[in-house]
């Protein structure tokens, strides 16, 4: 019944049995073809060109014996260092050049026993049968939880379709059908239990559909409330962004490693919370510490206060208790396009690292067709990601939410948030029994509760604005990759050391339900399976490409931005 | 041993296509990391190596997929595959709509992995799920189980019988003029596993299950059978590794004639007075437990339950996570007839 073809779905049609002129043809082949990427092999997830099959496979078999005297195999993989394992070529090469002792080990054919073709014994397939799908065309779209209740989940499942239906109307531009069905959305709300899950986050954008509908006076789409103490809130009450502090900094200081004069740009210094465990863990590294520079970004205080130099003076402080020559500036700007890399007087020969956590997103403007070409016209981001390139950084860390809230068509945005944020929500309830532990159960659920709000200051803003005003334009990973690759900046794979530390550090901190993921080098983390934020690391340093046309000497002539030198230099430890 | 690691890595590339030679071999040795000696298990790496996908309310090939809790007070996920609904532009409403109106299986499914390796979102078992979608019109739940060592048995049977509870009291799961729960139990490896000690506490309690289907299912005792011995180390696995897992699965100071690892040995129970659901059991001529698992079906046998036995005589584990042989085109069709089979006749007679 079965023939025995050589070769099966998918691979080289040139293969030819026990041919060593074959393998030695295919090792070659490997450097100058470009070769497609195996399709049976991306489905399990993994991505290797079909001409690289073979190189692979005697890569495995090496590592395999290279592995067999070892008793403990799992212990001397522990040192080592694992990245991309999608990448599988590029594994098997790095795991071979870890543990064989003997260089001649490797790339050499054993003998013509090892160099057989694998002998296929069955029928070959025809690839378009039963083809595996390809991953690349999958669009990212949440986890819905849902109560156990069955009334309950019906009330959940009809005010969803309500919500969306109405989010229809909204794009069709029927505001008499939106409106009718906000009325609807609102009866079918007191049906279900808006005290968590789908009903909470369903309120949320119920007035939020409703803002938009009905624009109130004041545009904007926020409240009041201080967006410092709300970011303060979300950091404690979820590990989003300790995740994404922990995971830049594990990356900046491997890119640090050997200088001996560093400086961070931070796109949103914030209360500087991610700096405290930088400045620590130079003090502590082998060799001691550099002199650290950290430029911190951030809007005008309004009161007179400057409450940049303030976050710089309480840094300097606890880099004086541990003894790191430290330095810092602020600069202050309402929208970062504003700033202009003189204003950090990078030194020659410092390594440069640009940390921005939930920053570049705001840098984006409308897409401009649904399949995501961007717009011809230069958009803020370019400027800003040409002259990052320019300071030429050993490493710049992007954490973004994973999310897909810059779709052109406001259905689609108004879809992809009530699932993001519905997961996000249900993150904050199933979480937080966990957090910190010195907290009051009543301090936890007040943590909470700031911490919704500015979740739901960043839904309202996906929701009813539009414009200059939208500025919670969040892309998923892919695009970011693609951005950050054409404006020259390379990828620097997270390994499995960074995973490691932020799966253990979730372990202990957060509740279960929190899951890390690794993809393509990059790190998610993500609730029940569904990834809501993502840290990656690019650099510029070496073959980086020059400098675009970015106006180092840009006059600015708009008033609300300025810049405020918060130098506070130090004297070197005695 | 080390001598014949040549010898050992000829004779699976003879019997194996090179992409399922490079997947599984890729498996072995990732998973030989993470393995220490004194059973505990590197988590951290595991995770970080396996490659997952996420779910996709979007169709894909007709599939579409979304993660839900089952039980929120541990966590328990599963990933549910369905066909895609029919309306393109309300597809979220009408996710939890039954498929047909015609009766429908409900395959819940428990991934493979020696009860410690993978999860329902592991790109493998993504596809296999959806493939069973559309193998038989089915609705696909994946149970994401508590794994070993860190949950030790009874917590992946647990996770089970609350997923067949779940599915149980899911009206848009339910078909047929008699709106019932058409459930068959379905997995590999420790889901096979899985999948008999679900169905026999279903069978205690009264919770009718349409089939089980058990490809290369995870059974073993402390007998070395003559296919462990003979087929050690030649075919991507160890009994060094079969033991580690049981191990690491087991309750501390068991051993491998546990009732979990061996349903019909010394401290086996007995099905005959019980209403145990029809098997179809596939059997891999190359994995090394095949003679547990030929046992298994004795087993079923003699307990007077139905089973069908397919023995793939040249295939080795892992044949059914790629396309390319006819083993898996054909195991496939016996599950597809299975199912239609046993979904049409009434359950449990």
């Amino acid at each position: 019944m079965s023939s025995s073809f050589r070769s099966d779905v998918g691979t080289d049609p040139c293969d030819s049995v026990g041919d060593d002129r074959w393998w030695m043809a295919s090792a070659s082949d490997r450097g100058s073809s470009r070769g497609e990427i195996d399709g049976l092999l991306q489905g399990a997830g993994y991505r290797v060109r079909s001409t690289d099959l073979r190189h692979v496979a005697i890569g495995l078999e090496q590592l395999e014996s290279a592995m067999v005297g070892d008793q403990c195999a799992a212990s001397s993989a522990e040192a080592v260092v694992h990245y991309n394992p999608s990448d599988l070529t590029a594994w098997v090469d790095s795991m071979l050049s870890g543990l064989a002792p003997d260089p001649n080990l490797l790339r050499h054919p054993q003998s013509t026993a090892t160099a057989n073709a694998w002998a296929d014994p069955t029928r070959q397939r025809p690839s378009s049968l039963h083809r595996l799908e390809n991953h690349q065309q999958h669009r990212n779209v949440p986890a819905v939880s849902l109560q156990s209740m069955e009334e309950e989940e019906d009330a959940a499942i009809r005010l969803v379709h309500l919500l969306v239906s109405c989010a229809d109307s909204v794009q069709r531009g029927d505001s008499e059908m939106a409106g009718s069905l906000l009325d609807q959305a609102r009866l079918a709300l007191a049906r279900v239990n808006t005290g968590f899950g789908i009903g909470k986050v369903a309120g949320y954008f119920v007035d939020a559909l409703c803002r938009r509908l009905y624009p109130p006076p004041l545009c904007g789409g926020g409240s009041a409330a201080n967006p410092e103490i709300l970011y303060h809130h979300f950091y404690e009450a979820c590990p989003y962004i300790k995740f994404a502090h922990f995971t830049a900094n594990q990356a900046i200081l491997e890119a640090f490693q050997g200088h001996d004069r560093v400086h961070v740009v931070d796109f949103n210094l914030m209360h500087g919370l991610q700096w405290p465990a930088l400045i620590q863990a130079l003090a502590l590294r082998p060799g001691g510490p550099p002199l650290l520079r950290l430029t911190g970004i951030g809007p005008p205080s309004p009161d007179g206060r400057d409450a940049l130099r303030e976050v710089g003076l309480r840094l300097a402080e606890l880099a004086r208790s541990v003894q790191v020559r430290f330095a810092f500036r602020g600069v202050a700007a309402t929208r970062l396009e504003h700033v202009r890399p003189w204003m950090f007087q990078v030194a020659p020969g410092e390594a440069v690292a640009v940390n921005t956590v939930l920053q570049l997103h705001r840098l984006l403007g409308d897409r401009a067709s649904p399949e995501g070409g961007d717009a011809a016209a230069a958009e803020p981001i370019d400027t800003v990601l040409a002259w990052v390139v320019g300071l030429k950084p050993k490493i710049v860390t992007v954490v973004e939410q994973e999310a897909d809230h810059n779709k052109p068509s406001f259905l689609d945005r108004f879809t992809e948030a009530l699932f993001y944020y519905s997961t996000m929500f249900d993150s904050l309830e199933g979480g937080s029994h966990r957090s910190g532990g010195h907290q009051t159960q009543q301090q936890q659920t007040v943590v909470a509760a700031v911490a919704e709000a500015y979740l739901q200051r960043e839904m309202c803003n996906v929701v009813c604005c539009e414009g200059a005003a939208r500025v919670e334009r969040h892309e998923p990973l892919a695009r970011w990759r693609d951005r950050l690759g054409r404006a020259g900046l390379r990828a620097v794979h997270l390994g499995s050391n960074a995973f490691k530390q932020a799966s253990m550090l979730l372990t202990l901190f957060s509740g279960e339900g929190y899951c890390v993921e690794e993809v393509d080098g990059c790190l998610t983390l993500g609730w029940h399976s569904r990834p809501l934020i993502s840290a990656s690391a690019w650099r510029a340093d070496d073959d980086a490409s020059p400098p675009r046309d970015h106006q180092t000497l840009l006059v600015l002539q708009d008033h609300s931005s300025s810049v405020v030198d918060g130098d506070d230099h130090l004297q070197p430890a005695a | 041993m080390a001598g014949s690691n040549e010898v050992n890595a000829n004779e699976s590339k003879m019997v194996v296509p090179l992409h399922t030679w490079v997947l599984i071999s890729n498996f072995k040795l990732a998973y030989n990391m993470l393995r220490r000696p004194d059973g505990t298990f590197d988590r951290h790496l595991a995770e970080f190596l396996d490659r997952k996908v996420p779910a996709n309310a979007s169709p894909v090939n007709g599939v579409v997929s979304f993660d839900v809790v089952i039980d929120r007070t541990n966590n328990l996920l599963a990933r549910i595959y369905r066909p895609a609904p029919p309306n393109p532009t309300t597809p979220l409403a009408d996710i939890h709509r039954p498929p047909s109106p015609d009766p429908f299986p409900v395959i819940i499914f428990f991934h493979g992995g020696s009860f410690a390796h993978s999860s329902s979102n592991t790109a493998i078992y993504d596809s296999l799920c959806r493939r069973f979608v559309s193998l038989c019109g089915a609705v696909v739940i994946s149970v994401d189980y508590r794994r070993s060592p860190e949950y030790r048995y009874p917590c992946a049977y647990d996770d089970g019988w609350a997923a067949l509870k779940w599915a149980s009291t899911e009206p848009w799961l339910h078909s047929g003029k008699d709106a019932k729960l058409r459930a068959f139990l379905c997995g590999d490896s420790s889901g096979g596993n899985i999948a008999h000690h679900v169905a026999v506490k279903a069978a205690e309690s009264g919770i009718e299950v349409s089939g089980n289907i058990l490809l290369n299912p995870m059974f073993g005792g402390n007998h070395r059978t003559e296919s462990e011995k003979r087929l050690d180390g030649k075919y991507f696995v160890t009994i060094q590794d079969r033991d580690w897992y049981w191990k690491a699965y087991l309750p501390e100071g068991a051993d491998r004639d546990h009732p979990a690892c061996n349903p019909f040995g010394p401290n086996g129970m007995k099905l005959e007075e019980l209403p145990f659901t029809k098997s179809l059991v596939i059997v891999a001529g190359l994995d090394l437990v095949q003679d547990w698992q030929l046992a298994y079906t004795e087993g079923l046998k003699k307990a007077g339950k139905e089973v069908k036995l397919v023995y793939r005589e040249q295939a080795t584990i892992g044949f059914y996570l790629l396309p390319n042989t006819d083993h898996f085109y054909e195991v496939m069709e016996e599950i597809k007839n299975f199912v239609t089979c046993h979904l049409k006749q009434p359950a449990n007679i």
